[in-house]
């Protein structure tokens, strides 16, 4: 069998004494896309921060595998040169710092974690041209700082920006499409899709099945509670989106 | 009313006792014998208790045989120097500036110790006067070397109606523990506008003090922006006087502080005739166990009706035990004015830190540009490209060297 991109084992988290992931198990096989839904507050985003290393939660069991590589003890920019990447359900502005020179911190940082050299500018610009127009991200909104009086939409074009300059192993995408509208919803799945490449795997958050339509999961799985309760394929977000949340325990939100 | 006694002097104002009688100002150093340096009592000094903190003067300086390395070098800029107090020959001067020498001190007499000692001691005072635009950065480099010395010298500038110019200061010498003085006094005639940058960069242990006056005519424009970036004890005081209609000031500072040291910048605008403007925006960034003041008075006379004014101080504290403290005053005699004052004082922000880390760079690379960030809203209106970079090479140099 060939190695996981991600494997999760048992994860427990919790966060100031309150435990919020309860024995997570998930196995994304190499090159698939899975979906993950469920309820408000049941640990979605908590998943997502624990993957990338928030220090704000305290894992109490369990393991996280990245190509088979444990990952727990790793700082998050150790974990994102390993080859993992969060989509932010809310991107944080930072006020000061140009989105051009963070990119190119982070394109740079990455490569040289990997021992590969630094781009020179002209490869960087030319690189950035190429993502940004596949995003309809025009060159006004790269000279502002980082994610700074971008609207909600743009925010999430952005980071799927610095997700295709990036190029993770796996890519989590918290809740990528809400404030999206129609036609940005278009334009961030195909950004997403040209992704996809057989080896990419994938880790989409979502509340709708709509988006599942652009995005096609291998595997969509029913988070409650701070574990995964049921999985299945396609069909199950649209038995999701029929019937709700109600067979999976607890109170409708 | 606390009864008068007789202050006890130490042997720092024995000494300035003795230095200004032997200058011949004899008014100031009564002043001193009387009062003595002034404590935190004094509203103005309240953070920075000279009686505390200075307890030493060195002897008068003498004219300098040895020179340290520049302190900042700005391609393409016209340089002019004063050390120990000693007006240096300068190369021919850009197109509009007349460089000249004038008699003894610049600055406005005022209830001050450090203005009277200044006004006392300074026996010389550069002159520039500025008739048009003039493209060259000009930096007047002061300079304090050789052994510890106590050194005073001033700065004049006039600024024509209608030129502009962009005027750095810089401070350095010796390592030895001096104490520098510095005043810079500036008039703006009409419509002028400035940008006046004063940057310490003294070894760590003088004592750097500089009074920066600012008088600006209608529609003239300044920017300030004061770094403290070198000295143990650093303090700028400036008086913006806001004194035609339509004159703006952005007035800006920087105080980076590192362990043990003392930055203190005070200030106190006064809009004195109707439609004026300020925004004086200050950061503190504090590291080790390090102190860093900011003062903001805003005075507004009571002619000086639609006087907008906002008074700003941002504080990073880079580690628990460091202190950056803030203190805005409000003396509004109008009626109808737009004033107010803010500060707000935080570490670096977590899921700031967090969102670039989660991209791959390092934790001393993020915090490096977070840092930067902060104080981009200074930097990034310092248009000459040569004297940005400069700075912008201070500040990182400042990061760098923990
Ligand atoms: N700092 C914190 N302290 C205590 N509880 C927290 C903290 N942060 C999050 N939680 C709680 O953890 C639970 C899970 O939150 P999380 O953000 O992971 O939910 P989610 O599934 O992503 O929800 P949504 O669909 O609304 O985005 C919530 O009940 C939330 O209130
Ligand atoms: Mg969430």
């Amino acid at each position: 069998m060939t190695t996981p991109v991600l494997e999760i084992r048992n994860l427990h988290a919790r966060i100031e004494e309150r435990e919020i992931l309860k024995g997570v198990n998930l196995i994304i096989p190499p090159g698939e896309v899975h979906a993950i839904m469920g309820r408000n507050g049941s640990g979605k985003s908590t998943l997502s921060y624990v993957l990338a290393g928030k220090e704000d939660y305290e894992v109490t069991e369990g393991e996280i595998l990245l190509n088979g590589e444990n990952i727990l003890e790793m700082e998050p920019d150790e974990r994102a040169a390993a080859g993992l990447f969060l989509a932010f359900q809310y991107p944080i502005e930072i006020p000061g710092v140009a989105t051009m020179t963070f990119l190119k911190a982070a394109i740079n940082a990455q490569r040289k974690a990997r021992g590969e050299g630094e781009l020179t500018t002209p490869e960087f610009m030319r690189l950035v041209k190429e993502a940004g127009s596949q995003l309809n991200i025009d060159n006004d909104m790269l000279k502002r700082p980082l994610n700074v009086g971008f609207s909600g939409g743009e925010k999430k074009r952005a980071e799927i920006m610095q997700m295709a300059l990036l190029k993770p192993s796996l890519a989590v995408l918290d809740e990528t499409d809400s404030g999206l509208d129609i036609d940005a919803l278009q334009v961030v799945s195909k950004g997403v899709n040209a992704l996809r490449d057989g080896q990419r795997s994938m880790l989409v958050i979502t509340h709708y099945q709509r988006l599942l339509n652009h995005i096609v999961p291998d595997v969509v799985h029913v988070f409650a509670d701070g574990r995964i309760v049921e999985s299945g394929d396609k069909e199950l977000a649209l038995k999701l989106e029929a019937e709700g949340y109600a067979n999976y325990g607890g109170e409708a939100a | 009313m606390r009864p008068n006694f007789p202050v006890r002097l130490g042997a720092a104002e024995q000494a300035l006792i003795d230095q200004l009688k032997s200058a011949g100002a004899d008014q100031a150093a009564e002043r001193i014998s009387v009062a003595g340096l002034p404590t935190r009592r004094v509203e103005s000094y309240h953070y920075t208790d000279l009686k505390m903190l200075l307890r030493a003067i060195p002897a008068l300086g003498q004219p300098a045989n040895e020179a340290s390395a520049p302190a900042l070098r700005v391609p393409g800029a016209f340089n002019l120097m004063i050390a120990n107090g000693v007006i240096q020959n300068a190369s021919t001067a850009p197109a509009g500036v007349i460089v000249g020498k004038a008699q003894g001190g610049v600055l406005t007499t005022r209830d001050d110790v450090l203005v009277h000692v200044n006004n006392g001691l300074a026996k010389e005072a550069l002159t520039l006067t500025l008739e048009n635009s003039v493209d060259p950065v000009i930096q007047v480099e002061r300079r304090i070397e050789g052994e510890a010395a106590h050194v005073a010298d001033a700065l004049k500038v006039f600024v024509a109606d209608g030129a502009s110019a962009v005027i750095l200061e810089t401070f350095s010498g010796s390592d030895a523990a001096h104490v520098g003085n510095h005043a810079t006094y500036m008039a703006l005639g009409k419509n002028a506008v400035v940008t006046h940058i004063t940057l310490d960069l003294s070894a760590r242990g003088v004592s750097h003090f500089a009074t920066n006056e600012y008088h600006l005519g209608d529609g003239a424009k300044l920017r300030t922006l004061i770094i403290h970036a070198g000295a143990g004890l650093s303090r700028t005081h400036l008086f913006p006087h806001m004194g035609g209609a339509e004159a703006h000031a952005d007035v800006t500072g920087l105080n980076l502080v590192s362990e043990g040291q003392h930055a203190d910048i005070t200030m106190e605008t006064s809009h004195a005739v109707p439609h004026t403007s300020s925004q004086p925006l200050f950061k503190s960034i504090a590291r080790g166990r390090s102190k860093a003041v900011v003062q903001g008075k805003l005075v507004v006379a009571r002619d000086a009706q639609k006087t907008d004014a906002k008074f700003m101080h941002q504080g990073l504290m880079l580690s628990d035990e460091a202190e950056i403290l803030s203190k805005p005053e409000l003396e509004i005699y109008a009626d109808d004015v737009v004033c107010g004052h803010g500060s707000t004082c935080g570490m670096l922000d977590e899921d700031s830190l967090f969102y670039l880390l989660s991209r791959g760079i390092p934790k001393a690379e993020a915090e490096t540009m977070l840092v930067r960030g902060f104080i981009a809203e200074l930097l990034d209106p310092v248009e000459d490209e040569a004297l940005n970079e400069a700075l912008q090479g201070v500040v990182d140099g400042w990061l760098l060297g923990q």
